[in-house]
């Protein structure tokens, strides 16, 4: 269940992103670095949510695109792309994973007093993925909980991820 | 691939015991009883090493080994000649000829066998 | 038992003297310098001699007065337990044991020899077997004649035989040759330059080049006389055991050793990781320039980041016996408190793993013990009634086997019950009634996730904690168990472990867009699909190999790749146990040295990959779980259910 009410008490300093048009936060906490796009292995068998490998400075990491997840369109990403590699408990254990962006666009500080709760209504994003909304140049912006968007990722994985046998030649 | 190995020598018990040294040791052997014999069948060719008596009658040793050394496929073929102690001058005119090394006489068939692995491989 | 006769007396304490003898000489071959086993083996020697003079035994006293003499010489330092001498040795003993149990058929003749060959092995300038003392480092620098190859010699085969006498760098030296139109390829225009590290005399050296010594250049020259060499740290594929204790450092008898935090040993390993991984991206760099001064270094750079590997690998082993001396105590207690008799027997334990690994077997063994004792073994009174000894076996052994290590459990209990885990299984739905599986796959089943035939959940083994978490941490360590079991005999479990967890060799291959490595080890063999093979075998689920029929999978189906095949495909020929299958893929790329990257929680479940590496040009490959895919290609087309992953 989202905190809500304790998040009011203290600011957030956020990544803001772009995704297919929508503004969203992650908390800078999570944030280890921001690449430009780098080329991306397939991982044939694997959730399309999360298909992907990338080489981050010799390290292995998934790639995951949360446009699958939130059921956005896919249009192609620009120039502007990047990729935000980010670190996130999940399960309990800390997982470095990388989420695709169109566009970074700056980090902000969320003031205690623009942190709200949830309108229940008018809100793209699963309520129960989201931390809490912010009010950022007028606009309404969540904070999404990576922690818990991965998380359940990774539940609906389990019991789906054979590779899926050739139906015959 | 087995390698194959020539052995020329006019005397059946020295053939007979080499064929079976060698064969035991992975390697296929062919043989000459003398130098003609020798020059002839390494002219057909599949041939990666050569064991040679020197004292032949029809052809002797040194002058099939010079005779071998014109041939193209005889190129870089270890040839490997049987000599006795004290004939240190035999030694100089068959290297002299194209010899590539020796074996002093009588020797055992581990001597043998090592030889044949130093110059040929396995 | 019979202190009557003197003789006989005599005859056992000479047998095990006899037997102290070539255990002290066996042990000797390994560490010549060995004060203790030189001692041992004169003090059996000294009383056989003399116990047998007292007792009438007078040609073994008289035979054994000459070997012990020699050996006295060993002892006093003046001569050493050279290989031969010991081989010497141990034949006397022979004739010892003759001249005692059967004096008349020993012969005269062979007895005179046998001194011979001592005084020979005495007087020979052998070296001490592996003595790393008297190690002495030379330089070589040789040019052969022009026209040494032409005339048969091979200068590969004389610098192999420099490597069989130690350690060595070879350097070739270009300079002399010749620009491409002046080049005679049959000539010999390179001159080589080497660094020997070995124990033997300047003689053996120059005798390599015996043939060609008269018309060749040779300087040979001592570098050091210091006895400086360390012994290198033992190699992660050495297949003789060190024969110490296994408590003992694994570090040799001569030099110390040191202790190191293992966090840094750790991270002496992720650093050679990288540099394996840089290196590989200079490789592919040096193999499309062609400056011959890159290509060179960066062949020197891979020799060198290759021992590297090789040496830092070595220092992470450590021998089994650490983990497997926990267990006494474990066997110990569980017995008392299930009521059961139950010794446990231990071998291999000298067996070197890597560190990590050996940590992490470390519950599952538990595991698996508990269930030996528990459910394996019966009670004493039980056992009896069945004809058995009352006190139980349960054995742990350890062993390398090619690039695996194999840890068994065994016990000579119960064994598994068949028909209950035939009926468990149908029950669960994991096998279709009446289907009739051979016993090596039936007994896998239980080590499926909820898999229990257990009829009492006893204290010791827990509620529901099954076979399945032992699989599945032996997996995650990229190994499989082996279950085998004979009725009322008892049961073998047996892990297959890699040797280490950190770098493979490996076969790049590619199908489609995507490269993918296959370990090298489970590689048999790679032969070419032509188009006519392909289309024939389409419909089919096997291929032709040869004669036999091995069944098939096309990579490009089962990652859906979506390209069209290639013209020319191959087909790699993996195994996992004593299963294969046929992988087909668009292109065998080459070798490839891999730094393992585990996946992540979110891939952890894609059965097909056991992990990742990166590629010389930055890229990520995914590694293939070949026990997976043999797995798939064996029950592509039977009626099982898939099994939950």
């Amino acid at each position: 269940m989202t905190t809500m009410s304790k998040v009011n008490d203290r600011s957030l300093v956020v990544l803001i992103l772009e995704l297919q048009g929508e503004s969203l936060a992650v908390e800078t906490s999570y944030v280890r670095e921001i690449l430009d796009p780098v080329p991306v292995t397939t991982v044939p068998g694997a959730p399309p949510a999360v298909d992907g490998l990338i080489n981050v400075r010799g390290r292995v990491v998934p790639l995951a695109d949360l446009r699958l997840v939130f059921g956005m369109p896919q249009q192609e990403a620009g120039r502007d792309a990047r990729i935000v590699v980010i670190e996130v408990p999940i399960d309990g254990d800390p997982t470095t994973v990388g989420i695709r962006a169109d566009k970074v666009n700056e980090v902000t500080e969320l003031a205690a007093a623009s942190l709200e709760s949830t309108p229940r209504i008018g809100l793209r994003w699963e309520p129960e993925f989201i931390t809490c909304v912010g009010k950022r140049n007028g606009d309404f912006v969540a904070v999404l909980d990576m922690g818990r968007i991965f998380s359940r990722l990774l539940a609906h994985n389990k019991g789906a991820a054979v590779v899926p046998p050739a139906a015959g030649n | 691939m087995k390698k194959t190995i020539l052995s020329v020598d006019d005397s059946a018990s020295i053939l007979q015991m080499v064929k079976l040294t060698l064969g035991g040791g992975g390697y296929d052997v062919v043989q000459a009883s003398n130098g003609a014999e020798g020059l002839a069948r390494a002219r057909a060719g599949g041939i990666d090493m050569v064991l040679t008596d020197l004292n032949m009658p029809v052809m002797n040793g040194i002058a099939m080994i010079r005779e071998l050394r014109k041939l193209p496929q005889c190129t870089g073929v270890p040839i490997i000649f049987l000599t006795t102690e004290s004939a240190a001058n035999m030694k100089q005119e068959a290297k002299a000829a194209g010899a590539t090394g020796w074996i002093t006489k009588p020797f055992q068939q581990d001597q043998l066998l090592g030889v044949v692995r130093k110059v040929l491989g396995a | 038992m019979s202190g009557s006769d003197p003789a006989q007396t005599y005859r056992q304490e000479a047998a095990d003297l006899l037997e102290q003898l070539e255990q002290a000489l066996l042990d000797l071959e390994h560490a010549p310098d060995d004060a203790d086993l030189i001692n041992t083996a004169f003090r059996a020697l000294h009383t056989i001699k003399g116990s047998g003079a007292m007792f009438g035994f007078d040609a073994v006293a008289a035979f054994t007065h000459h070997v012990e003499t020699a050996f006295d010489r060993v002892r006093k330092g003046e001569a050493a337990a050279t290989p031969s001498l010991i081989a010497v040795v141990l034949a006397a003993k022979d004739q010892i044991r003759l001249l005692i149990d059967q004096p008349d058929s020993a012969d005269e003749a062979d007895a005179a020899a046998l001194l011979n060959q001592l005084q020979a092995a005495l007087a020979a300038p052998e070296r001490a077997a592996a003595a790393p003392n008297s190690m002495v480092a030379w330089r070589l620098r040789f040019r052969l004649p022009r026209d040494a190859m032409a005339m048969g010699t091979n200068p590969l085969l004389l610098l192999d035989e420099l490597r069989a006498l130690g350690p060595c760098t070879v350097v070739a030296d270009p300079s002399a040759i010749p620009p491409l139109q002046a080049l005679d390829p049959t000539a010999c225009h390179v001159a080589w330059e080497v660094t020997l590290l070995t124990a033997e005399p300047r003689s053996a050296i120059e005798q390599v080049f015996l043939f060609v010594l008269d018309e060749m250049q040779l300087d040979l020259e001592q570098i050091t006389a210091e006895p400086s060499a360390p012994k290198p740290p033992p190699a992660p594929d050495r297949t003789e055991p060190a024969r110490k204790p296994a408590h003992a450092e694994p570090a040799s008898a001569d030099t110390g050793s040191i202790r190191v935090p293992a966090a840094r040993l750790d991270d002496l390993m992720d650093q050679v990781g990288e540099l394996v991984i840089a290196q590989s991206r200079l490789k592919q760099i040096a193999g499309a320039t062609s400056d011959a001064q890159v290509k060179t270094i960066s062949e020197e750079i891979e020799r060198l980041a290759l021992e590297l590997r090789d040496t830092t690998m070595g220092a992470r082993l450590v021998p089994i016996g650490q983990l497997f001396g926990r267990f006494r105590r474990l066997v110990h207690d569980l017995s008392k408190e299930l009521g059961k008799e139950v010794t446990l027997t231990l071998a291999g334990e000298e067996t070197e793993l890597d560190k990590t690994l050996i940590e992490r077997l470390s519950d599952p063994l538990i595991h698996m013990i508990r269930n030996a004792v528990d459910h394996g073994i019966a009670t004493p009174d039980q056992r009896a009634a069945a004809g058995k000894p009352r006190q139980g076996r349960v054995g742990l052994t350890a062993r390398h086997l090619g690039h695996e290590v194999l840890i068994s459990v065994t016990d000579d209990g119960n064994g598994l019950d068949r028909a209950r885990i035939q009926q468990r299984a149908e029950e669960q739905g994991m096998l279709a009634p009446g289907t009739r599986l051979p016993d090596a796959e039936l007994f896998r089943l239980i080590m499926e996730p909820g898999f229990s035939t257990a009829r009492e959940v006893t204290s010791v083994s827990g509620r529901g904690v099954g076979m399945d978490v032992v699989r599945r941490a032996i997996e995650a360590l990229r190994g499989s168990v082996d279950i085998a079991s004979r009725p009322g005999e008892g049961s073998e479990f047996t892990l297959h472990l890699p040797l280490t967890l950190a770098i493979i060799d490996g076969l790049l291959v590619r199908v489609g867009a995507g490269r993918y490595v296959i370990p090298l080890s489970a590689i048999e063999e790679c032969v070419e699909l032509s188009a006519e093979d392909d289309t024939r075998s389409r419909g089919h689920t096997f291929l032709n190999i040869r004669g036999s029929l091995v069944p098939f999978l096309r990579l490009r189906e089962v990652f859906a790749s979506g390209t069209d095949p290639d013209t020319y495909q191959k087909v790699v020929i993996v195994s996992a146990g004593d299963q294969r299958v046929g992988l087909v893929v668009d292109q065998v790329i080459g070798d490839h040295q891999t730094v393992i990257k585990s996946l992540s929680k979110l891939h952890a479940d894609v059965g097909a990959f056991s992990g990742a590496t990166i590629l010389g040009d930055g890229t990520v490959a995914l590694i293939l779980e070949v026990a997976h895919l043999v797995e798939h290609g064996q029950h592509r087309d039977e009626s099982l259910p898939q099994a939950a992953e």
